[in-house]
């Protein structure tokens, strides 16, 4: 089943599902609508796409992690996108590779994209005798750290769900403010904050919501001190998607 | 968990967090957390480490996440999970037992 982490009406995230059931050859999956991110709070969920396991019994056996279950099914426009992102990271490693090897290795790494669904194939096959299937105490151990000071992020991030349906935009960017200060590491946080206001300033359209900052000459009006290009564009995908220790 | 008032019943804040209140204290999956003055909001959040937040604008409350493990998850028990999908109809994460669930969360940005 997939889950779409949006606060905005359905119609943002259908596009998707269509392209994706219309691409699927067997049933089409469960797809379903998260607007207030209650799978951030309720496994762990920091980024997009993670991947939860749970068993016939409705045990957790893997926790939310980077994860790709059959590949990709991007529209064309947006799979032109992550092409070019990838040949621009990967010159980037290939230039700091002779003096900043552990960089170039940041750059490249993270969780691997093809060998993800193979290990979702082999528990699929053999259950709990995967060896991808965790104990429960090694998910419980595995899931995403939580000081408390996280979940005070998650309720800062609440509100501003809360208070943007609401039309209380400047009420909202504080909310969203303190929820990024709190849950650095939350890229869902940030990502969904930074789409919704660069959204509007590019009008829509197919890639509005990929517009994550501010358009030229409106840098005073980004309420936001960070923005994708600047904060993920400079995390290597070691830090961005972070390798399972047993992936 | 949203609330207007920090005087909410035992099943409101049950709806809301997935933490039972039973006999022995709060209760998510195998885990017991003891209540040893019984259920309210405030102390209750403390001993689950739960921080409580205020918007001082329109008097929200907002009620977040268990922290008490230190992890994301408490149990590997699956929470309790209903939303809707593209038409509105309503499916709990539960009605999927019985079946191997992959859930992939994802986002049109």
């Amino acid at each position: 089943m997939s889950v779409s982490l949006e606060v905005s009406d359905p119609d943002a995230s259908r596009p998707f599902i269509e392209a994706g059931w219309a691409e699927a050859t067997g049933a089409k999956h469960t797809a379903l609508l998260d607007p207030t991110h209650q799978l951030d709070a309720l496994f762990g969920v920091v980024n997009i796409p993670n991947v939860v396991w749970i068993d016939e019994e409705g045990v957790i056996v893997r926790p939310a992690e980077p994860g790709w279950p059959q590949g990709d099914y991007y529209p064309d426009w947006l799979r032109e996108f992550l092409d070019q992102r990838d040949t621009e990271v990967e010159a980037k490693a290939a230039e700091v590779e002779a003096t900043n090897p552990e960089l170039a290795a940041k750059l490249r790494g993270g969780q691997d994209r093809d060998s993800y669904a193979d290990a979702i194939r082999d528990w699929a096959a053999n259950g709990a005798d995967s060896t991808y299937a965790l104990s429960p105490t090694d998910v419980v151990a595995s899931s995403q750290p939580r000081p408390k000071a996280k979940s005070e992020g998650a309720a800062h991030f609440e509100l501003a769900l809360h208070l943007w349906s609401a039309g209380d935009r400047e009420a909202a960017f504080g909310h969203f403010r303190q929820a990024h200060r709190l849950q650095p590491d939350n890229w869902t946080y940030k990502r969904q904050a930074w789409s919704l206001v660069g959204n509007e300033a590019a009008g829509g359209g197919e890639m509005g919501r990929f517009n994550q900052g501010p358009l030229p000459g409106q840098e005073d009006d980004w309420p936001f001190e960070g923005t994708f290009t600047s904060e993920a564009g400079s995390t290597p995908a070691a830090d961005y998607y972070p390798k399972s220790a047993d992936l | 968990m949203l609330t207007n008032t920090l005087d909410v019943d035992a099943e409101t804040f049950h709806a809301g967090t997935g933490w039972e209140i039973k006999p022995e204290g709060a209760c998510k999956g195998e885990v017991c957390v003891p209540l040893p003055d019984g259920f309210e909001l405030s102390s209750t959040a403390e001993r689950l480490g739960m921080a409580v937040v205020h918007d001082d604008s329109t008097g929200t409350w907002a009620v977040g996440p268990e922290s008490l493990g230190g992890r994301a998850l408490v149990t590997a028990q699956a929470p309790e999970l209903v939303l809707k999908d593209l038409e509105g109809a309503e499916v709990a994460l539960s009605s999927l037992r019985g079946k191997k669930v992959v859930l992939v969360a994802w986002s049109p940005y």
